[in-house]
């Protein structure tokens, strides 16, 4: 059997399936991504946060935007070649385009590389402090409190300085789902501190007589915490669980045997029964009598359910009847369950935990955490502020909109914040800010014109930089009268801020003034969620399409010797393709680097 | 009748390369094996769909029992302890239920059964192509489906159980579910929007592959005009599901984003929970953004399930009343109409959000719009039986029965289209029911009818009369019990998500002054009704399962390759047909629905019949072959 019109077009509809297929394709993907910007449309306008406009550097942005649309040019001449049947001249050319795929993927990677490795806070006032806190580079100063410090974690990672830091006395585990991870670092952490971690008392979930004695249900006070001892008591525990819930059950069925008996037997929701209790409806007419007839037997059997219990059933006649299986009633037969299980530490102990793990919301003097597993943490706090080491970005744009909600003056408002108040070097900066700002103001007023947003309220790294190697006297416009700031190496257009030249100032921020933490990552607001997914998206688009041209590079010869018109075909649908991806590019660029 | 052969002289024509048992029963390229695997597949989706449902109608019926003991036997016991109370269900498990039942129901059982199953199975035949334009895509289809169906169904058995929050998965309510678990990999939710994904996928690669083999296959001589109902319906559907579902995948994408990276997509800001306080995300996002994309396909989604169900049915009532299909154009211009006007009327699920009227009057207009063609469909099929010789086939009593369930599902929309209504009726058994009508009775009425139909060309044998009628007669009244309590039910006031029926809202004496209380409680007893109905129409499923399984073995012999004297090419293969399916080149000389023509002596002229040179000439050898 062969499929018709696989290399030839079908003479009605002049195309060949593969070609009407990738147009249908593209069709789909028009529609998801059109999903996708439209969310992008609904985002923006819905946002009720300052949206971040222009924080991508746009150069390598742009240059990307050329490698693609250079792409799509050599992928048509890869075609053209084919078609006149070159084989060298397609390499070429099907050479070039995975080429610039690749090249498109390494300024891809490395855009996003440097923005997992950049943290971001928003404070409890709304302010945004930008910055570093897991590395430090070339400051020998020692004015950093303890920073500088890489935390290394035992299992060989460098933990970030940003954790929930605690001293835990004791730690209880939901036997149903504690997190394993978790418990391997607890415990490689216990060792490495040289503490004990031990069972608080003695459990044992036998019962004699019910079921066999089994020592592996019972553990002695004292015991060492241990993935078996856990597994061990969970087994157990869902035994325990399982037999209750089957007893139960039948209990259950058992209680309801015993009230239906009596339902049947004493005609409870019979008319007899209606009439005793609820006399004045056979004033009624025939149809009110019906319907409140029906009401009554509603609620009747509603309220016989609240009679019916595992133990014991209540009677009509107010008697009760307690329920039992061959002479045994539920409390004879129950096993003993244990849904957590604790432990006592011989010394306190650290661990650290991400804030999203960690549930109880932070307050100075907790005694008690829970995590996200159903882990129970008893101690108290050691220090968790977030060190920043570098601070590049401090953001007071949500502040000020929050402010002006309530009718503030924004900038009482950025005086009074946590950054300016308490932070000398801020206050410093902010300083050297208004006078830039005012200067600007002049300048600007003269073509009728003002800051905007953004150059009011945002300090970024390049301002930053320069207002920590300028005087406050000597700030002044650059020569273009654009605000001050540090011009950007190239190598900074790609890699962000070079920290062994830029200056930047050292903050610790105390955990109670962090209200949201998190790189930037689809985490920090909306707008890098949808960037984050549309561009990712677009990026295994372009992965995706380079596989598949490569594919025809590097094993379309035999296919070429074959049949060059049905490779020609295959090319013409990849490219086809390729475009689509350019084009998304396209629209991904300027409603991403420029708007 | 040249281009046909029996089964015995040509079955096994293209055999002559065996490709072994895996090949051809597993990794088949076969459209017609690959629409009997989507068919089982989705038929024991929808048997697992039905289970949850029947234990979810005990906790509605009777919510302070336990679970008897023949549904309690499919749980282990551990499951029991985990999601049972006392063996009896709780809103945890409720909602579980609900929502997979859903989600199975829609997305892994009828879409696959009608699209997947029959669309696989019959549309290449019916165009007169050897396969489908790209068998090997095919195949993948199936598979992407199944291991999207199983993943959503396997987190059943996690600790964090299946999805939990409704078909619709509405954010933030899905956002926050199931945030206990570490590794959100291994969630319930997550899983279901992995699953979803992949599902989506399945049906793009399926939609380009059926459009493509639409346009590009169809054999000599099948114009546009000449395509069978069935065939039209099937390209239809595949434009749906080609534009609609990618905007639910971008949705699922961001719902997973938001799941697994943090992120806001859809969840607003200061968003605070019971258990975790205010939760530690930035905010910002839209929980109505995701109803927008959900529902621009969930619309669309309706006519995914609806057309391969009136496809079916519109082959079945030609083939049955012997007469032509009436208004076979203004049915084809019917369902193009109907498929671009599912694109604008997604917003009248969401009245309640509080769009604006001015939003909402669009698409109440457009939703009132939608009811036309869809009249003109259902209109022109009944009408095509009027003065037909009807034969009451299996297939045929199913069809029948189709036109009066559909249309009852059709019409209680009807007020559901209008804002006002809207709102009160809004997440009330009302809606339920009147969907239910249109999915259940409806849809799958016309599905069973093409079972019923094709079973003699895929197996060469007729399916038993006798069990079709058991098999329907019940099917027929349990489902009308099941269904029509409900409209009165929402009407009443009832809520969708009562995983206890209502009990805990109903006035406990007769003479009470909670109004709503005294209304649940007139019209609570109608779930125990209802209840029994829905296990006596499981029940009435086991003639069906019998008869599909005994008749392939030992069902009556068909005595032709065209045993319903049909006029469309998918009778004219060899019984069954071999890989490749026709044995000469198909070639179509007239439109499909060639039913007692008056220049003709048989009372059917197939598609595929060479016209005679002079018809004036009376034939002699053959009698009609009415029956």
């Amino acid at each position: 059997m062969e499929i018709p019109f696989v290399v030839t077009p079908r003479k009605d509809t002049g195309l060949f399936n593969s070609k009407i297929a990738i147009w249908l394709f593209l069709a789909s993907e028009v529609m998801l991504f059109g999903g996708l910007f439209s969310a992008y449309v609904f985002l923006r306008i819905g946002a009720d946060y300052p949206w971040p406009e222009r924080t991508l550097p746009v150069l390598p942005g742009l240059l990307n935007t050329f490698i693609l649309i250079a792409s799509s040019v050599t992928v048509v001449f890869a075609w053209a070649a084919l078609k006149m049947r070159n084989w060298r001249q397609f390499q070429i050319f099907m050479g070039a385009t995975v080429l610039c795929a690749a090249v498109f993927m390494v300024f891809k990677a490395i855009e996003y590389n440097v923005k997992f490795h950049h943290q971001a806070a928003r404070l409890a006032d709304y302010s945004m402090v930008e910055g570093h806190i897991d590395y430090e580079r070339n400051h020998s100063e020692g004015d950093h409190g303890h920073g500088g410090e890489k935390l290394k974690g035992v299992d060989g990672d460098y933990i970030e300085a940003n954790r929930h830091r605690f001293e835990i006395d004791e730690m209880s585990f939901d036997l149903a789902r504690y997190h394993k991870p978790w418990v391997e670092m607890t415990l490689a952490e216990a060792e490495a501190q040289g503490v004990e971690i031990k069972l608080a008392s003695d459990i044992d979930l036998n019962r004699a007589g019910i079921a066999e004695t089994d020592p592996s249900k019972a553990a002695k006070e004292g015991e060492p915490l241990s993935f078996d001892l856990l597994a061990r008591i969970r087994k157990a525990h869902l035994d325990n669980r399982a037999f209750n819930s089957q007893k139960r059950t039948a209990f259950l069925r058992e209680a309801w045997a015993i009230k239906k008996k009596e339902i049947k037997d004493e005609d409870l929701l019979g008319e007899a029964a209606f009439a005793s209790e609820f006399p004045k409806a056979f004033e009624m007419s025939p149809e009110d009598k019906d319907k409140a007839y029906a009401r009554w037997k509603a609620g009747m059997r509603a309220r016989m359910a609240t009679d019916v219990s595992i133990a014991s059933v209540k009677m009509s006649d107010g008697s009760s009847v307690d329920v039992t299986l061959e002479g045994k009633s539920f409390s004879d037969l129950e096993l003993p369950e244990s849904p957590s299980l604790t432990f006592k530490t011989s010394k306190p102990l650290l661990v650290r935990y991400k804030s999203h793990d960690v549930i109880t919301d932070y307050k100075v003097g907790n005694e008690t955490i829970a995590l996200r597993d159903g882990t129970g943490l008893k101690g108290k706090y050691a220090d968790s502020a977030m060190h920043f080491h570098y601070v590049d970005g401090i953001d007071f744009q949500h502040l000020v909109m929050i402010a002006e909600e309530k009718n503030q003056d924004p900038l009482v408002a950025i005086e009074n914040s946590w950054l300016v108040k308490e932070n000398e070097i801020v206050a410093e900066l902010w300083e050297k800010h208004q006078k830039a700002l005012g200067l600007l103001e002049e300048k600007l007023a003269e073509i009728g014109k003002e800051p905007t947003e953004k150059d009011r309220y945002r300090m970024g790294w390049q301002e930053i930089a320069y207002y920590m190697e300028t005087p406050l006297d000597q700030v002044a416009l650059t020569a273009s009268n654009a605000p001050p700031k540090v011009t950007m190496k190239l190598k900074e257009h790609f890699m962000g801020p070079d920290y062994d030249v830029r200056k930047f100032p050292h903050i610790n921020v105390p955990r109670e003034q962090v209200a949201l933490d998190s790189k930037f990552t689809p985490k920090w607001n909306t707008y890098y969620a949808i960037y984050f997914t549309i561009t990712g998206l677009h990026g295994l688009h372009v992965i995706g399409g380079a596989i598949v041209l490569g594919y025809y590079l590097f094993c379309g010869r035999a296919m070429y010797l074959s049949n060059p018109e049905w490779l020609a075909n295959r090319v013409e649908v990849g490219g086809l393709f390729w475009h689509f991806v350019d084009l998304v590019w396209i629209f991904a660029f300027p409603i991403f680097y420029l708007m | 009748m040249s281009a046909t052969a029996t089964a015995d002289d040509h079955g096994h024509h293209d055999d002559h390369h065996d490709p072994g048992f895996i090949k051809k029963y597993i990794f088949s390229t076969d459209h017609k094996m690959i629409g009997l695997q989507y068919g089982i597949t989705a038929g024991l989706f929808l048997l697992f769909g039905f289970f949850l449902m029947m234990v979810m109608r005990w906790s509605i019926a009777f919510p302070h029992e336990p679970l008897p003991g023949w549904m309690t036997m499919f749980f282990s016991e551990n499951w029991q302890a985990r999601w049972l109370q006392d063996g009896k269900v709780t809103g945890d498990t409720y909602n579980m239920f609900g929502a997979m039942h859903g989600t199975i129901m829609v997305f892994l059982g009828v879409v696959p059964l009608g699209f997947g199953a029959f669309g696989n199975f019959v549309t290449p035949l019916q165009i007169g192509a050897p396969d489908m334009a790209f068998p090997k895509l095919n195949m993948m289809s199936y598979w992407i489906y199944l291991a999207g169906g199983l993943l959503m169904c396997f987190s059943f058995f996690m600790e964090s159980g299946a999805a939990k929050s409704g078909w619709t998965n509405y954010s933030p309510l899905s956002g926050i579910a199931d945030a206990q678990v570490v590794n959100q990999w291994l969630a319930g939710q997550t899983q279901w929007l992995l699953g979803l994904v992949l599902l989506i996928t399945s049906s793009l690669l399926g939609s380009v592959n059926f459009i493509t083999t639409i346009i590009n296959l169809r054999a000599r001589g099948m114009t546009w005009m000449r395509m069978p109902f069935f065939v039209w319906a099937m390209l239809v559907t595949g434009f749906l599901l080609l534009l609609a579902f990618p905007p639910l995948e971008a949705a699922g994408i961001m719902q997973l984003m938001d799941r697994v990276t943090g992120s806001s997509f859809f969840m607003p800001s200061g968003l605070y929970t019971k258990a975790e306080g205010l939760l530690e995300i930035s905010g910002g996002g839209s929980p109505l953004l995701f109803q927008h994309l959900f529902w621009f396909l969930g619309h669309p989604e309706v006519y995914v399930l609806l057309l391969p169900a009136i496809a079916c049915v519109a082959e079945i009532i030609p083939a049955n009343t012997r007469k032509p299909l009436w208004g076979y154009k203004g049915m084809v211009y019917g369902v193009i109409v109907l498929g671009f006007l599912s694109f604008i009327v997604w917003a009248h699920h969401m009245y309640l959000t509080g769009m604006g009227p001015l939003v909402s009057t669009f698409f109440q207009t457009t939703t009132v719009l939608i009811s036309i063609p869809s009249v003109i469909l259902l209109t022109s099929l009944i009408i095509s039986l009027w003065g037909g010789s009807v034969r009451f086939t299996p297939a045929m009593i199913w069809a029948c029965a189709f036109l009066p369930m559909f249309g009852i599902g059709g019409l209680t929309g009807l007020p559901l289209a209008f804002n006002l209504v809207g709102l009160h009726l809004h997440d009330t058994y009302y809606v339920i029911g009147h969907f239910h009508y249109v999915v259940a009775p409806g849809i799958l009425f016309g599905l069973f009818a093409g079972v019923y139909h094709w079973y003699p060309k895929i197996t060469g044998r007729y399916m038993s009369k006798f069990l079709s009628h058991l098999h329907f007669w019940p099917s027929l009244i349990c489902m009308n019990l099941i269904f029509f309590p409900m409209l009165t039910q929402g009407m009443a006031g009832f809520h969708r998500r009562w995983y206890n029926g209502g009990d805990a809202y109903l006035a406990k004496t007769p003479d009470s002054a909670n109004v709503f209380g005294t209304t649940v409680a007139e019209h609570i007893d109608l779930n125990i009704l209802m209840s029994y109905a829905a296990w006596f129409m499981a029940l009435a499923q086991v003639p069906f399962l019998i008869n599909i399984v005994i008749s392939k073995f030992a069902g009556k012999k068909v005595e032709s390759d065209n045993p319903w004297n049909a006029t469309t090419l998918e009778w004219a293969t060899p019984t069954p047909p071999g890989h490749g399916n026709f044995i000469t080149e198909p070639v179509v000389y007239r439109g499909p629905y060639e039913y007692s023509r008056p220049d003709h002596d048989e009372d059917f002229l197939p598609q595929w019949e060479e016209p005679k040179r002079t018809s004036e000439e009376p034939q002699e050898e053959e009698a009609p072959a009415t029956k």
